[in-house]
């Protein structure tokens, strides 16, 4: 009886917790599973913002490829810590290899990126959210689709389309690159698509995100890069009509108090002051190296010193140019000495906390339509006054006198060279050289600005000179390598030629 | 929940078994004999079956005395009549006296640690016995999975560790006792931090490159994980099992791949009452041959000023004039200051003491052990130290004839004051780098915060200041506790519940004050103030376990010999943990989060569960034919839906020839046993849920307002499954000379299938990596174990040594010709490839260094190097030494060609000793910290032997040829690559430990016996590796071998003393 006893507490603990089915079915409770997000308008617009949130990233390190690269801006050289700064040292000094981790990071995260545009757009579908939220949700991912596209095309060339997301890793080794024109076809269809999604308006809430002008002005660009010019034109005109202006101090235009204001049409959004994390802190990359509190105002920082402008670029602005001084300085003051070494202004501006600033970035605009307004025109019909009155409204605002009678290639070589200027250190450098030039003509032209770099650097090298191979361009840099890593994994995608 | 759940339903096991436990007593008093008798057949088997019927008859009274082999009296043997439960035990000097009942009784005495004796009384009313030591006899019984076993029995590869055989050596750690005792345990200890979890142990190799190759350790039936931790007071433990094969680790199924550690801690001795104190203090220090050499303060001024001299010559092509020198080293004879950073953060008279006391008793219905400890270490780096108190309890008893309950509590409270030190960027390394020419101490003898940023040498802070003003320390309250109760449910079915449970409390807690300054940094640029900063963390883990076991012995017969096992387990872990953080304090006098301007916190939760059914049966026929077989179903939260549950088979048999019929009985053949084992074995160490997608948080502004934002982590893979590995194993044991030489002989073959792995899967999928089941490696080897113990006169010797040969090697990853890169391009690289051994070290192979232009122009194209750089051989052939991987080929194999242990002891009178020699050959370690120690820029102060590098084609150095020379005076470029350059072989033999001990005279009635002894840890180190540790290694995995100076390993001395009251 006893035994009986015993044996049947016996089972009764062998099966206490077999019993109980859940026991190895465990979830990490601090995270949320993706079976239970996107449900609803709430979380849509949750993973429309960390779309955003990814486009942060990516800006915080774009000056490496679209002004870092140019006659724009430089390296604070550091003769002492060359192997640090190697990465760095290539992308300057045009001795970049498909090794190059930048490059790497750029390829990894606009995929990221375009993974959860895809994600969202698949969910968003079969959704219950209401049609008008639906429309804007679905302009917003198809808008920012079209925007990173457009980057890696004119990054990479021929890159791989991904529009829907893999059930499993093994599908991805099977996708290799598409011709330009495919890719060029799906950023026409996400924009046009985006331009009749998304309105012309935010209401204060959502102000940031993108605009039917926003999905436009990217939609026009595509076509000016495309050399499509009356489709350019077509397109740019209609954000004439939708609100935008000019403000009378291009200082304002940058001023984190004025975030967001009559100019703007696109800026990717920080916020400093807190601990919220969104901050920017391009100030901080962009100052030089030694120049301790000098540039930031918070003592004993360590800039990085990268993208400094180059004495060609400072040489550029005319005499009188209002714009000069907000954009750069030419030396900076630290302990009673002038130091020669010049810096950007456009996004130092005084912030409470160290390392974290409040600088929005901008991406597009209306003094960058208004320039593209009258290349497309000048491109189509020759130097109209129409064209010559778009530039002249971006000089205006600049204390410059007003440009007239030039012939056609004298005023393509105007507008370039208000771009250069207007638009100094907020990436649009190379991309405006990559459109504007044939891969022949652009490595002359960058090779002449080499040489100069190298008779007369604008950064004092400490005695070291510069190696033979230093500012050496050829035609195939017109396109970054495709990472090599991403080879290795798989061999089914191709390097662009020449690397 | 689930915790209270199970703590009630065992309380309901214990709880039912009161009244029968009442009715049992019972019943015990009316019938008495009758339950005598079953029990004693419950217990003792068939061949009691002889002696039940004189148990009431008429007595002889026989007494005598034990005594051990040296003559002396052993208090505490337990006499028994065989076959009864009728006995004494020994008193204080050995002497028993009991009353059987004739002539043929036999008298068994026996005692824990010596050799079993049966004597029939016969005539004889005095009879002295002499018990020898009981070391790997083939009685011994050895503990495994889930039970014990005798040592002839065991038909898989076990190694056990008596603690008594080690001898005293001073040891924080439990693993310590693992080194160099056993054949295929490799034990390393990779730094020398204060009761830092420094050792890295592996079984038969590394089976994984994904899941880690940490075996699973078992501390009193507990599986504990993959860690012993700091909790377990080395003091307490009796013995350590070490199962080697599959068939021994099966019955841990999901865990067993990469060996199990058994660990038992010390209980009460039958019939024993004792007390034990132990005292160690010792004195630890880094001789001096054990540092590198740097060079002193007037050495660094000449060499900044050649660097810089030698520079205009390069680049200028001119004579620099002496003027152009900056001043601060254009005369360097005038040198003020000249400081040895490295010796400045060692104290090099570190003491320790470890403190024990134990009472024991095993007396009475109820055997106890009680034991406390206090252990103290300060670090050999100045303010780092350790400190441990341990309390523990063990008890165990005999309720009644079928209940027995047993309860171990081990509580410990640990500190630790640390430093960051290991690497170049933190104190050990950062201290080599630092300006010689700059004193530690001001002039009025106050510490200098910052240091150097001067002519182009880095900034450092001040390492002795960092020590002395940085807080950094880490406390764990730690709770590890079994419960078990034992049924006899018939006479030779028994039944085991047990819960076991670990709790820890672990709290970091760190304070930058705002004087400490920025390490490597140009110019004064890093000088403080800086920002303060401070966290803090708490987490707290609890982790119960719950086995239920069926035991039957069923008696078929004197030639047959089963026993089964049935069981059932489930273990759940969680770990809740609280994180703060702060920066920017006003003032660096309130180091509390609260006082911080800017404050962030998180809090976290995770843990799995498993659940196991299992069984295991041994048998054996005539003692001849033994045969093992397990199996284990085990599931587990770690995997996905459709692969929750893995199973684990095991079988292994064996033949003891020896006792064959044809087997000519030699005297000096005792024993001759071959055995084969295979089985399979999980590996489930990859992260708690790895087969789930989660978004994340990537938060965004809208409206300059801040508004949450989520991406997606990872790609979800409900198909990952379990590692598993396949292993089999050939084993010969044979004892000699009547069991004074003994041999065993192993030859395995792992192979671990399925193996976990983040694989690099393209970009364009959105994620970089996933986790898959794929790869497999191959590890195999011989294990030869050798003991042999004698008596010469009076000197009793022992000799213990083992040696290992494995040979891994990577049979797949996801295609035939893929490789896993693993480091960076300037640190070395260890490479994963298919076809080759884990982790190979991978690099530039160096050809040389360039001396000349021509050399340059003559040679592949390698952008940008100057003369002086080194030559790299183009590998591809494809006339470019391109700066990234295409070149790199193996240059170093970190893996030991053979590694032994060998262990002498002897003892003469009163004296002994207890030697330890370990040594690993033929291997390689990529020496990463001479990358910043042998740089020519002149930022850092480099070795001694930079005074022979390449200046000129004219002053080549001594051998620009050599291996390890450094060329790179003039460019940074092909200079700090990864290459052979950095490669050293490591071989070493090591005398680990020697130990000398007196045995002091008996003091009537205070001391029953007291031991003194000196000892000496890491004493001396033979090999040609330049660093501090040859064990030494900054990453983990399967990044092997890459040091960048960690904390050094100490050598220590010691005396101390043990004495049983």
């Amino acid at each position: 009886m006893k035994k009986i006893t015993a044996l049947s507490i016996l089972f009764l603990c062998l099966t206490q917790v077999s019993c109980k089915d859940d026991f190895l079915v465990t979830t990490d409770s601090t995270r949320i599973g993706t079976d239970l997000f996107y449900q609803n308008q709430a979380q849509f617009e949750q993973a429309v913002n960390g779309v955003y949130g990814q486009l942060q990233t990516i800006t915080n390190a774009a000056y490496l490829f679209q002004e870092f690269n140019t006659d724009n801006t430089t390296l604070d050289f550091n003769p002492l810590d060359r192997g640090g700064a190697a990465g760095w040292e290539a992308l300057e000094f045009s001795t970049v290899n498909p090794g190059n981790g930048e490059i790497s990071n750029l390829w990894n995260l606009h995929y990221s990126t375009l993974y959860n545009i895809n994600y969202a757009l698949e969910k968003l579908g079969p959704s219950t959210v209401d049609a008008t939220a639906k429309k804007e949700i679905e302009g917003q991912l198809k808008f920012l689709r079209g925007y990173h596209y457009f980057n890696l095309v004119r990054y990479f060339g021929d890159v791989v389309l991904v529009t829907s997301t893999l059930k499993n890793p093994d599908e991805a080794f099977n996708l290799i690159r598409s011709p330009q024109a495919a890719i060029y076809t799906q950023i026409e269809t996400d924009l046009k698509e985006a331009a009749t999604l998304l309105p012309a308006k935010h209401v204060a809430a959502k102000v940031g995100r993108a605009t039917q002008g926003t999905a436009l002005a990217l939609l026009g660009k595509v076509y000016l890069t495309k050399k499509q010019y009356p489709e350019a034109v077509t397109t740019l005109k209609q954000i004439l009509t939708l609100g935008y202006s000019l403000p009378a101090k291009y200082a304002d235009v940058f001023d984190p108090a004025k975030k967001n204001g009559p100019e703007s049409i696109f800026e990717v959004q920080y916020q400093g002051g807190n601990d919220l994390g969104e901050q920017s802190n391009f100030m901080y990359v962009f100052a030089p190296r030694l120049s301790q509190g000098a540039v930031t105002g918070f003592a004993n920082t360590a800039p990085a010193g990268r993208n400094i402008p180059t004495n060609d670029l400072i040489a550029a602005f005319e005499p009188g140019d209002l714009r000069r001084d907000v954009s750069l300085q030419a030396s900076y003051t630290l302990n009673g000495t002038v130091v020669p070494i010049p810096f950007i202004n456009k996004y130092r501006h005084p912030h409470t906390i160290t390392g974290r600033t409040d600088n929005n970035w901008p991406v597009l605009r209306y003094a960058d339509v208004l320039l593209m307004l009258a290349e497309a025109i000048n491109e189509a019909s020759g130097p109209t006054a129409e064209a010559f009155g778009y530039v002249n409204q971006v000089r205006t605002r600049a204390g410059l006198k007003e440009v007239s009678g030039l012939a056609k290639d004298a005023f393509r070589t105007a507008v370039l060279k208000e771009r250069r200027v207007e638009l100094a250190f907020e990436n649009h450098r190379w991309f405006d050289l990559q459109r504007t030039n044939t891969p022949a003509e652009l490595a002359a032209f960058l090779n002449a600005h080499g040489a100069k770099e190298k008779a007369k650097p604008t950064v004092a090298r400490g005695g070291i000179a510069f190696n033979a191979l230093d500012y050496v361009y050829s035609d195939f840099e017109y396109y970054l390598p495709i990472p090599a890593p991403q080879i290795l994994i798989n061999s089914k995608l191709t390097q662009n030629s020449g690397y | 929940m689930k915790i209270l759940y199970q703590i009630v339903a065992f309380g309901l096991l214990v709880g039912g078994y009161a009244p029968v436990a009442q009715a049992q007593d019972t019943n015990k008093q009316r019938t008495k004999p009758m339950v005598d008798r079953a029990t004693l057949v419950a217990f003792h088997g068939p061949e009691s079956q002889l002696h039940r019927a004189s148990v009431a008859l008429a007595d002889v009274v026989v007494a005598g005395k034990v005594i051990d082999e040296k003559g002396s009296g052993l208090p505490g043997v337990s006499v028994i009549m065989k076959g009864s439960t009728q006995g004494t035990t020994t008193d204080g000097e050995g002497s028993y006296r009991l009353s059987v009942p004739n002539e043929r009784a036999t008298l068994v005495f026996s005692f824990v640690g010596y050799t079993r004796q049966e004597v029939v009384v016969g005539t004889q009313t005095t009879l002295t016995v002499t018990l020898l030591p009981d070391d790997q006899t083939l009685n011994e019984v050895v503990v495994v999975g889930y039970g014990s076993q005798r040592r002839q029995d065991i038909t898989s590869a076990i190694s056990v560790i008596s603690m008594r055989d080690i001898g005293e050596q001073p040891a924080n750690n439990p693993n310590q006792a693992l080194q160099g005792r056993a054949a295929g345990v490799v034990v390393k200890q990779k730094s020398g931090t204060p009761g830092g979890n420094i050792f890295e142990v592996r079984v038969r190799g590394i089976g994984s490159l994904g899941a880690g190759s940490d075996p699973l350790y078992v501390i009193d039936g507990f599986a504990v994980g993959t860690s012993v931790g700091q909790n377990l007071n080395p003091n307490d433990v009796e013995s350590i099992s070490i199962l080697k094969d599959a068939a021994s680790t099966a019955i841990y199924g999901a865990r067993g791949s990469n060996g199990v550690v058994l660990i038992t801690t010390k209980s009460g001795k039958e019939g024993k009452v004792g007390i034990n104190l132990s005292l160690d203090y010792g004195i630890q220090s880094t001789p001096r041959s054990r540092r590198v050499t740097m060079l002193n303060g007037v050495e660094f001024a000449q060499f900044k000023k050649d660097i810089f001299m030698d520079g205009i010559r390069y680049f200028q092509k001119r004579e620099p004039t002496i003027d152009e020198v900056p001043i601060g080293y254009r005369f360097p004879e005038q040198t003020k200051f000249s400081t040895d950073w490295f010796g400045e953060i060692m104290d090099n008279n570190a003491p320790y003491t470890d403190m024990n006391l134990t009472i024991s008793s095993g007396k009475g219905p109820i055997k106890s052990l009680l034991s406390v400890g206090y252990y103290k270490e300060a670090g050999t780096i100045i303010k780092t130290n350790y400190d441990r108190f341990s309390a523990r309890s063990n008890l165990s008893g005999q309720v009644n004839k079928f209940l027995s309950i047993g309860m171990n509590i081990n509580g410990t409270y640990t500190k630790q004051n640390l430093a960051n030190t290991d690497g170049r960027s933190n104190l050990v390394g950062g201290a080599l780098l630092m300006d010689p020419r700059e004193p530690v101490y001001n002039a009025d003898g106050t510490l200098r915060p910052y240091i150097g940023g001067v002519d182009g040498a880095f900034g450092f802070p001040n390492p002795v200041f960092v020590l002395n003003n940085v807080l950094r320390r880490r406390t764990i309250f730690d709770l590890l506790t079994n419960l078990y109760a034992d049924v006899a449910i018939l006479k030779n079915l028994s039944f085991r519940s047990s819960i076991n449970a670990k709790i820890t409390y672990n709290n970091f807690k760190d304070y930058i004050p705002s004087t400490i300054g920025l390490s490597v940094a140009s110019g004064t640029a890093g000088a403080p103030p800086r920002i303060a900063t401070s966290q803090e963390n708490t987490e707290q883990l609890i982790n119960y376990s719950l086995d239920e076991l069926l035991t039957y012995t069923p008696n078929i017969g004197a030639n047959h010999n089963i026993n089964a096992l049935l069981g059932f387990t489930s273990q759940q872990e969680t770990v809740r943990s609280v994180a703060g953080s702060a920066n920017t304090f006003p003032d660096d006098l309130v180091p509390f989060l609260g006082a911080g301007s800017i404050r962030s916190s998180n809090s976290n939760e995770f843990g799995f569960s498993l659940l196991a059914y299992f069984g295991r049966v041994n048998y054996a026929y005539k003692d001849r034919y033994l045969a093992s077989a397990s199996f284990r179903r085990e599931g587990s939260s770690r995997f996905g839906a459709q692969n929750k549950y893995g199973d684990f088979p095991a079988a292994s048999v064996g033949w003891r020839i020896s006792e064959e019929s044809f087997f000519p009985k030699t005297s000096w053949v005792n024993d001759l046993k071959l055995r084969a084992s295979w089985g399979v074995t999980g590996n489930n160490n990859i992260g708690n849920y790895p087969s789930l997608a989660f978004v994340g948080a990537n938060n965004y502004i809208l409206g300059n307002t801040f508004v949450p934002g989520k991406v997606v982590s990872s790609f979800a893979n409900s198909e990952l499954k379990w590692e598993k590995s396949n292993q089999l194993d050939i084993g010969l044991d044979l004892a000699l000379f009547n069991n004074k030489l003994t041999f065993t002989l192993e030859y395995y073959n792992k192979l671990t299938n399925d193996m976990l792995l983040p694989i690099s899967i393209p970009a364009v999928s959105g994620f970089t990596t996933s986790l898959a089941n794929i790869g497999k490696v191959e590890n195999k080897g011989i294990e030869l174990g050798s003991e042999f113990r004698t008596s010469i006169g009076q000197i009793n010797f022992r000799t213990n040594a083992n040696i290992t040969f494995n040979r891994n090697k990577i049979l797949a990853i996801k295609g035939a010709n893929d490789m896993l890169y693993y480091g960076g391009f300037y640190g070395g690289y260890n490479v994963q490839k298919v076809g080759r051994p884990v982790g190979m070290i991978y690099g530039y192979k160096k050809l040389g260094i360039f001396n000349t232009q021509a050399e340059i122009d003559a040679s592949p194209r390698q952008d940008g190097v100057i003369p002086g750089g080194m030559k790299f051989a183009d590998t591809n052939g494809d006339g470019v030494i391109t700066y990234d991987t295409q070149d790199m080929v193996e240059i170093g194999n970190p893996n030991p060609a053979f590694t032994w242990g060998w262990t002498v002891a002897a003892d003469y009178k009163k004296f002994d000793v207890n030697v330890l020699f370990l040594g690993a050959h033929d291997f390689d370690i990529y020496r990463n910290i001479e990358a910043s120690t042998m740089n020519m820029d002149g930022v850092f102060n480099v070795l001694d032997k930079a005074k022979d590098r390449w200046r000129s084609p004219e002053n080549p150095g001594s051998n620009p040829l050599a291996k390890n020379s450094q060329g790179g005076t003039n460019f940074f470029k092909w200079s700090r690559e990864s290459s052979e350059r950095y490669v050293y072989d490591g071989s070493y033999v090591w005398l680990k430990t020697i130990t000398l001990g007196y045995t002091l005279p008996k003091l009537k009635s205070v001391l029953s016996d007291a031991r003194i002894f000196v000892t000496a840890n890491n004493l001396f180190l033979f090999s040609k590796y330049p660093g501090n540790n040859p064990d030494a290694g900054v990453r983990g995995g399967t990044e092997l071998n890459n040091d960048d100076e960690s904390y050094p390993v100490p050598r220590t001395l010691a005396v101390g003393a043990k004495i049983n009251f």
